[in-house]
């Protein structure tokens, strides 16, 4: 019982942290109709400004926003100056953009802060004894904490987009651009908003999960979790909010799951089991678990 | 008065707004144009002639610029002309290389007979692949290809008998050493397998190009302009999509196996993880998405922009570069390296039929979709 709770806790801590870059991703779908692949180097860029921060005796907690800051202006400015030009031409366009952010930001990083691993301290306390003890598991603080902070901002977020009226703007140009722009929604600033808040999102998913990953803060740290992101955006839905926290948690759990109890897949095989389970979802549900259909008109 | 007011416009205006006209008129069928149809493969195996009197590191490093040019060949397929994003192109590459690694190293598999059998088997995974395909669209089925390019290098260490797992699997060089008839010696083998892959890059781009030309390319442009007209006028969706996964991963299944024989030596971490299919994909659209000769200028990006930027501290600076160069192209010349130099040479060279017979389209090579594509 209290190894399956131990896994259990595994699979949502992990899960959890999946379910908020996939959230930025989401975000950045609904605006952009593409998968923004460069989100995880982004996040690697200002997390490694938070860890250069707290190397000056910053508070982790002040280093945390002022990288947040960085994430929301690096959002805003990529999508105003190198994604809205060619958005329009065509998906492929964005999606090599975005690859060469991935490439560009990834080697910027390795510059400005060598490739050697570094140490996070993380946001809540995370010794050997910091745990309550549930049902005879451990559940340490700072995997705690990290429940706690991607719960906060969950309902951030859904609060944003149901009840405030940037929105309602930010649905509706997610909806139908041009419908929004003649209802007189600033179509523009609010697709720079969408990036800078992905942008944030994705650096508060980069300082939640350095100090807990295995390999702490290195160049190849979010490479691994953006794909499980982008497996969980598309599991629930591209264009769900929801969907992305459901596909999160899911894949954390499946992850942990397989791995405890089905002997063949073992440490070696975890993720293809979790993509293939995704795939074989993905063949009863073709736009994911909450997503909508794409019309076509010809 | 009339005749005043009839004269044309004055020429010293005109030359300036009008677009120049070609520079040189051919005439299909006459020896001009047989001439300058005829230059191309000529210059390019005077090209390969020059490159084999190299000094051997440089001739290896062709040597990888062809293999690479065959692998993108296959994303190509599948990608540039079938409009279907794969980021599992690296499982392809990954299994022909082992396919012609473990044949050689456990069955002592002559080399080049190996190849075959790697383009069959990823033709057959490739098959695999693209059976979602028929349900699954878009951005959904790059995570099918994502899955199948996560799976195969932990897949690689899971079978650890066969592939020697995470350790690697070394290919003696004894048993690579080119065959008695050519008369090269064991220290010519760099030679030996530049021509190799050389001659396999050229049957690759002579069965594409006669492919896109062929009804199943046609059906697969009119897949990945749109669907589902190419469904309503009678293209068999499913069958061109499995097809196009098919034969792509053959291609690069090939790649794969010439791979497997260049470096000699293969891990499940070192070249057949996500990332090289990253590279993949930045060769194709570097070179020119959907243009047959696009992903050999794109191989050679890839192999020298990141080895001439090299010494600049540690490999970053050309990361960094890569990432510039990629968005450039993107904004600068969005058709790819080759697109842009086809577009120059129509504008400079016009091809026209012979007086008489019906009007051919001057180049029948499908281009990459220009204008707006997105979907509503």
């Amino acid at each position: 019982m209290d190894i399956f709770l131990e896994r259990l806790f595994d699979g949502v801590t992990n899960g959890t942290v999946y379910a908020i870059m996939a959230l930025a991703l989401v975000v950045v779908f609904r605006g952009t109709g593409t998968i923004n692949f460069a989100q995880g180097e982004m996040a690697l860029f200002t997390t490694y400004i938070a860890w250069a921060l707290t190397t000056q005796d910053v508070p982790i907690w002040a280093a945390a926003l002022v990288a947040c800051a960085v994430g929301f202006l690096l959002g805003a400015i990529t999508e105003r100056t190198l994604i809205r030009p060619v958005r329009r031409r065509n998906d492929m366009a964005t999606l090599i953009v975005a690859l060469g952010l991935f490439t560009g930001f990834n080697a910027l990083a390795g510059l400005l802060f060598d490739a050697d691993t570094k140490t996070l301290p993380g946001l809540f306390p995370g010794g050997q004894d910091d745990y309550l003890s549930v049902g005879g598991a451990r559940l340490y603080f700072d995997a705690l904490g990290v429940w706690l902070v991607v719960a906060v901002l969950i309902g951030l977020v859904f609060a944003l987009f149901n009840r405030t009226r940037l929105g309602l703007h930010m649905r509706a140009v997610a909806d139908n651009p041009e419908s929004a722009a003649l209802s007189g929604v600033p179509t523009g600033r609010i697709l720079m908003l969408g990036w800078g808040l992905a942008g944030v999102i994705g650096s508060l998913a980069g300082i939640l999960i350095a100090p807990l990953s295995s390999q702490q803060l290195s160049l190849t740290t979010m490479f691994p979790i953006l794909i499980y992101a982008s497996a969980a955006a598309l599991f629930g839905g591209l264009d769900s909010p929801v969907g992305a926290v459901v596909g999160g948690l899911a894949i954390g759990l499946l992850e942990s799951m397989l791995t405890g109890y089905v002997d063949v897949i073992g440490g070696t095989l975890q993720q293809t089991a979790a993509l293939v389970v995704i795939v074989l979802i993905l063949l009863f549900r073709p736009t994911g678990l909450f997503g909508t259909r794409q019309m076509e008109r010809l | 008065m009339t005749t005043t007011s009839a004269k044309p416009p004055a020429p010293a205006v005109a030359p300036a707004k009008a677009p120049r006209g070609p520079l040189l008129t051919l005439v299909r069928g006459t020896p001009r144009h047989r001439a300058a149809v005829a230059a191309g493969p000529v210059l390019a195996l005077a090209a390969l002639y020059l490159g084999s009197g190299l000094e051997p590191f440089r001739v290896g490093q062709l040597t990888s610029v062809l293999i690479f040019a065959i692998a993108i060949s296959g994303l190509n397929l599948v990608t540039g002309y079938t409009g279907l994003l794969s980021i599992g192109h690296s499982a392809f590459f990954g299994l022909g290389a082992y396919t012609t690694g473990v044949m050689i190293v456990s069955y002592q598999v002559e080399p080049l007979l190996t190849l075959p059998v790697a383009a069959v088997l990823c033709f057959v995974l490739g098959f695999i692949v693209g059976l979602p395909a028929l349900r699954i669209r878009g951005l959904y089925l790059a995570l099918v290809t994502l899955a199948v390019g996560v799976a195969f290098p932990e897949l690689v260490k899971r079978f650890t008998d066969l592939t020697g797992g995470a350790a690697g699997l070394v290919i003696r060089s004894r048993q690579l050493a080119p065959p008695q008839w050519t008369g090269l010696g064991a220290g010519q083998r760099y030679l030996w397998l530049y021509w190799v892959s050389a001659v396999v890059l050229i049957l690759v781009i002579v069965l594409l190009r006669n492919l896109t030309r062929s009804r199943l390319g046609m059906a697969m442009l009119a897949v990945r302009d749109n669907e589902l007209s190419a469904a309503s006028s009678g293209v068999h969706i499913a069958s061109v999509k499995t097809l196009a996964f098919g034969l792509s991963g053959a291609v690069t299944g090939l790649a794969g196996g010439l791979f497997a024989m260049y470096v000699g030596a293969l891990s499940p971490d070192g070249s057949f993880t996500l990332l090289k299919s990253i590279e993949l994909i930045t060769g194709l659209f570097l070179g020119g998405a959907a243009t047959l000769y696009g992903p050999v200028a794109g191989a050679l990006a890839v192999v020298f922009l990141p080895y001439f930027t090299a010494d600049l501290v540690s490999g970053h600076v050309s990361g960094i570069l890569f990432g510039a160069v990629l968005i450039a192209i993107v904004f600068l010349m969005p058709e790819g390296i080759v697109g842009r130099l086809g577009a120059t040479a129509r504008r400079l060279v016009r091809v026209e039929s012979r007086p008489g017979t019906p009007d051919l389209p001057s180049d029948p090579t499908p281009r990459a979709p220009q204008g707006d594509a997105r979907k509503k």
